[in-house]
């Protein structure tokens, strides 16, 4: 099984290039993800960076663009690839080594969106009481691993990294405004509004094609944007 | 409309004036389609009558707003020098603004009161 695989070190390549690497037949198991070919790789040359952690989609720490579109390693099974299979770290973001981004900047706008309850009325006594069906209103919302996989395959993140949220964070955004328990709606709304933060949204819709969760932040971007006509009238 | 229309306001215009351009189109299709044929002397009729003509200049002042959100945006993504974005803006608003003055004085040259 042959791989083409991005590889940039700062400290001592001048421009990034693409290495090949082969992977024997036999050592290729049925069912194999691509994060475990990545390690057989890695075998051969221990330089290769990336990283990985729980191996099971839960961590969102193997997100790579892989032939051309993102996803994470660890659930992306290398038979369903074209070969070669190329591999390159995610788009629009800064490359620290190899497959290895910094992510500083997606983390940024996440902290952004103050993901987290907000509550002005006094604690209760017990426990913050939800409805099934008000918890019910959170799912497709709340799974979201913090990949980054939806935005750097986002247009508007490329183009305005430094303003506009993206997709994981909107997502994050509505499932805090969809949350019967939160009570800042208002300050999220109007934190959001303007050009930049939500509204360079253009429903492209790579954000959906890619996640492996199979969330819809584009549909949660359009939720946030029906509760501030609400919100207006 | 605000040329510093943004965010939510810009959105909303645009969906409005989006929704209003598709409604227009459609009514127009179907006067032209089932109407007798259209000839100078019934766009004049047509274009007389004020309920029209005031119909057919939101119609055109919706273009306009449509054009000015739609093109902005595209501004913003890609023209990221300030100066340049802001120029080619206000070249651009004087075009619209010129065109919706020159639609305005046509159809009030037709407009029977």
């Amino acid at each position: 099984m042959k791989f083409l695989i991005y590889r940039y070190d700062p400290e001592s390549d001048k421009k990034p290039f693409m290495q090949a690497f082969e992977l024997a037949d036999d050592e290729i198991q049925p069912g194999m993800m691509l994060r475990d070919a990545l390690l057989k790789i890695k075998s051969q040359d221990e330089t290769l960076a990336f990283r990985h952690s729980c191996g099971e989609g839960v961590c969102g720490s193997d997100a790579i663009n892989i032939n051309g579109a993102n996803g994470l390693g660890c659930l992306t099974a290398v038979s369903s690839l074209k070969q070669p299979i190329e591999v390159r770290p995610v788009p629009g973001m800064p490359v620290i080594r190899d497959l290895v981004v910094d992510m500083s900047q997606f983390f940024k706008h996440y902290r952004g969106v103050k993901p987290w309850l907000i509550v002005h009325d006094s604690e209760p006594e017990v426990e913050y009481l939800q409805s099934p069906e008000d918890r019910d209103k959170l799912d497709g919302l709340y799974e979201c691993i913090l990949c980054g996989c939806c935005s750097t395959s986002c247009p508007s993140f490329w183009w305005n990294p430094d303003k506009f949220r993206g997709p994981a964070a909107l997502l994050q955004s509505y499932r805090f405004l969809a949350d019967s328990r939160d009570q800042a709606t208002e300050e999220r709304l109007e934190d959001l509004d303007g050009p930049y933060r939500m509204f360079r949204c253009h429903t492209i819709m790579n954000c959906v094609n890619v996640c492996p969760k199979s969330l819809n932040p584009t549909a949660a971007i359009n939720n946030i944007k029906k509760l501030m006509v609400k919100d207006m009238v | 409309m605000s040329i510093h229309a943004q965010g939510m306001r810009a959105w909303l215009l645009q969906r409005l004036s989006g929704a209003y351009i598709g409604l227009y189109l459609v009514v127009a299709l179907l006067v032209i389609g089932f109407g007798p044929t259209l000839d100078y002397t019934r766009w004049h009729a047509l274009l007389s009558q004020p309920a029209i003509s005031i119909a057919t200049m939101v119609f055109f002042y919706s273009i306009l707003i449509h054009a000015w959100v739609g093109i902005r945006d595209v501004l913003v993504d890609y023209v990221q020098l300030s100066a340049l974005r802001f120029s080619i803006l206000m070249g651009l608003a004087l075009g619209l603004i010129s065109m919706g003055i020159w639609v305005s004085m046509i159809l009030f040259s037709v407009v029977s009161l």
